[in-house]
């Protein structure tokens, strides 16, 4: 009798185990053309750049040829061009970030009050992002035209007897391309806001109300601690596409004048498809990589220690 | 615990992934197809060129050629034009199977070279007896690299001052003639200078190309891109240049660049009384100018009249893993011999090949387009041909410096000094 029951009570136990197994399988078996896909086209990709930065290669019919630190030493002793490029991805993530940040915050937060006709404001606002880059740059360079552009027109007409020459000037050439950067993104983070802002409780607000909080002590204590984990994630994406952004600079300076906006991306691209060095150019985007997973596992830090009260 | 760092793993992970690919710059599809002898003995070459579906003269030098060989079939493959160097690398880079190769520029074909994607053509040129390198003026002889040569010149395109003749007639101003000094073309330049706004016309046009100053220099051998000890010879150049610019008789360098104006319309439209460009342009014009232009040799301060052109090649070569090579040549003979030459002269295009049939070609222009000046031959059929970036390893690369210091230089963020100073140190630097 009592072996039966033992028998039984195994039976279940392997029954019960044997379907969390299948649940697994079946879970595993949604997410594995995902993942082949991420080993196939991300991870072997990384490996391979990895090991191509100890190495010497043209891209070409000659063989691979392993140069140890070579390429690493080159680039922090004799590449002029690095610590340009360096400083200049450093200078634009670091403005384009919190500006991207906080227009698209203020925006939101606009755009979130019962204003009339906030659909339209919402689309033209939203709409450079799913504009073509091309067709956005064009635009933007025609604005800030440094001599018919409408932007230094209106500033001639308001007594600038210089007003700067945009693009087509070293100094202000990366905040050209900064401006035109928040431009294009501002109308998607907006979104991201807006979602964020729809989550904060009513209930809090009126709390605020009651305790008498004023707009900035509601924004301050309500709404900038409720929507700190959409910011740690607007944050992470925008530190990720600026690091490593160099389409716009393609399409509109070609890393101008002289080497003005030549980020670290573009620095690759030049290293691999024009100066055909695949080793050097592998060696480049590895410190890219490692600044950005360095900055994203800070990032994850922080947000655990900030939102914590979540 | 351990699924929360495997979780945390992973999603550093696809940060990691976010990265990768920045590289991925719109590469445009390929027709792909397979070529194949199709049991009949018939051939499909496989040529990788740009522009080849808004081009007459690609099509009609395919055409003419399958008419002439009917078993060998032409599959082009068509690139963007902007994106063609960086295209057609990765596709080689990946053994595609190209029978035929245009290359853009010497920049191009010396990055396919050193990686070993192109074939040597010495062998085929040597033993095809129909074939006579004298008759690409001495451009085959340029287009090699440790004594190899790959490529043959498919078109040619010198450098020239093209002017507007009813716009110098109207200001009562002498034409440009060949040999003038650069101070003598920046006076030119003030006389024909008028009007304010919209309806200013500036004196000349200086496009926004390195090659736009540097080929004064350059046609009088006075600068060489790849010998940086011949750069501080730009520094005049750059002066006169800058100094046009500043005193408005042309467009402003950093206008033209943010605003992506072309030099064409500004030339159609005439607001430029003279313009400084290939000999392209004189198939343009003969589509579109309804005006009287004329054409000379270019400024320069050695006293240089009309003996030497300088300017850009394009040549053609046979794909490293081309499967069939020998069929590739005697496609390329055509192409780059006088039946193509003759096509591409009907079209205005300038071919590598030169001769008298060519020149005949030229010459009867006026007889059917208005406008165009007479004796058009005496600017093509030059002794000496100067290539404007002469062939070495490290071309795409000085390329790459010059042209960078050329925009700081010109829009004023260097000196030329400064900047000339900086390109040598530079291209010295490179390995």
């Amino acid at each position: 009798m009592f072996g039966w029951v033992k028998g039984k009570t195994v039976e279940v136990s392997v029954r019960k185990r044997s379907t969390k197994f299948r649940n697994t399988m079946v879970a595993y078996s949604f997410i594995l053309p995902n993942l082949i896909g991420f080993f196939i086209f991300t991870f072997l990709p990384i490996v391979f750049a990895l090991i191509l930065s100890f190495c010497e290669w043209n891209a070409g019919n000659s063989d691979i040829k392993f140069v140890g630190l070579s390429n690493y030493i080159t680039m922090f002793t004799n590449d002029k061009s690095f610590p340009i490029a360096l400083k200049n991805t450093l200078y634009y993530t670091a403005v384009t970030v919190p500006l991207t940040l906080m227009v698209s915050l203020g925006l939101a937060i606009i755009m979130n009050k019962p204003i009339k006709g906030k659909e339209f404001f919402r689309s033209c606002f939203f709409f450079p992002y799913i504009a073509s880059l091309v067709a956005v740059a064009v635009v933007w360079m025609a604005l800030f035209n440094p001599d018919k552009g409408p932007v230094n027109q209106i500033l001639i007409k308001l007594g600038v007897s210089v007003p700067p020459r945009w693009a087509a000037s070293q100094t202000w050439a990366m905040p050209t391309i900064i401006g035109l950067t928040v431009w294009k993104n501002m109308g998607y983070y907006m979104i991201v806001y807006l979602a964020g802002l729809q989550g904060v409780p009513r209930e809090l607000y009126e709390a605020a109300q009651i305790d008498g909080a004023g707009k900035w002590k509601q924004f301050t204590n309500v709404i900038w601690p409720c929507i700190t984990p959409t910011t740690f994630f607007v944050l992470m994406m925008l530190i990720i596409s600026t690091f490593k952004s160099y389409d716009i600079m393609y399409i509109t300076t070609q890393g101008g004048p002289g080497e003005a906006t030549k980020v670290l991306a573009y620095h690759i691209y030049n290293s691999a498809f024009v100066s055909l060095k695949f080793g050097y150019a592998s060696a480049v985007a590895m410190v890219l990589m490692t600044m950005v997973v360095a900055i994203s596992i800070m990032e994850f830090k922080a947000e655990k220690k900030f939102t914590d009260y979540l | 615990m351990k699924s929360k760092i495997v979780r945390r793993l992973l999603s550093i992970v696809a940060v990691a992934g976010l990265m990768v690919g920045c590289g991925g710059k719109g590469e445009n599809s390929a027709k792909n197809s397979t070529q194949q002898d199709s049991g009949n003995g018939a051939v499909t070459l496989k040529i990788a060129l740009w522009d080849y579906s808004n081009t007459e003269y690609f099509k009609n030098i395919f055409n003419s050629f399958s008419e002439k060989y009917p078993n060998i079939k032409c599959e082009a493959v068509e690139f963007s034009s902007d994106e063609f160097d960086t295209s057609i690398l990765t596709q080689m880079s990946a053994k595609t199977d190209f029978d035929i190769v245009f290359n853009k520029d010497i920049p191009t074909i010396n990055a396919l070279i050193s990686q070993g994607h192109i074939m040597e053509l010495d062998n085929f040129m040597e033993q095809d007896k129909d074939f006579d390198k004298r008759n690409y003026s001495g451009l085959i002889e340029q287009l090699t690299m440790d004594n190899k040569t790959y490529g043959v010149p498919f078109r040619k395109d010198n450098t020239l001052l093209f002017y507007n003749k009813d716009l110098f007639d109207k200001a009562g101003v002498a034409y440009p003639k060949d040999g003038m000094s650069m101070k003598e073309y920046e006076d030119l330049a003030e006389k024909m200078t008028s009007g304010e706004g919209n309806d200013k016309v500036y004196g000349a046009h200086t496009h926004t190309w390195t090659s736009n100053v540097s080929q004064y220099a350059r046609r009088v051998e006075e600068f060489n891109p790849i010998d940086s000890s011949t750069y501080e010879a730009l520094i005049p150049y750059y002066n006169t240049i800058l100094d046009m610019q500043s005193k408005q008789f042309t467009q402003d360098y950093g206008s033209l660049k943010t605003s992506n104006i072309h030099y064409s319309g500004v030339f159609y439209n005439q607001q430029a009384a003279m313009l400084e460009i290939g000999t392209w342009y004189i198939n343009m014009l003969c589509e579109n100018a309804d005006f009287n232009w004329g054409v000379c040799s270019l400024p320069n301060d050695k006293g240089e009249a009309n003996d030497k052109a300088v300017g850009g090649v394009t040549p053609v070569s046979i794909g490293k893993y081309s499967k069939n090579p020998e069929v590739a040549w005697e496609f390329i003979k055509y192409i780059c011999g006088e039946e193509g030459a003759k096509i591409l002269a009907q079209n205005g295009i300038l071919p590598g090949f030169g001769g008298e049939a060519v020149n005949n070609i030229f010459d009867a222009l006026p007889e059917s387009h208005k406008g165009v000046p007479e004796n058009l031959s005496r600017y093509i059929d030059l002794d000496t041909y100067v290539i404007e970036f002469p062939m070495s390893i490290k071309a795409k690369e000085i390329d790459t410096i010059i042209n960078e210091e050329h925009s700081a230089i010109m829009t004023g963020t260097e000196t030329p000094e400064e900047g000339i100073k900086h390109m040598t140190e530079r291209v010295n630097e490179l390995k």
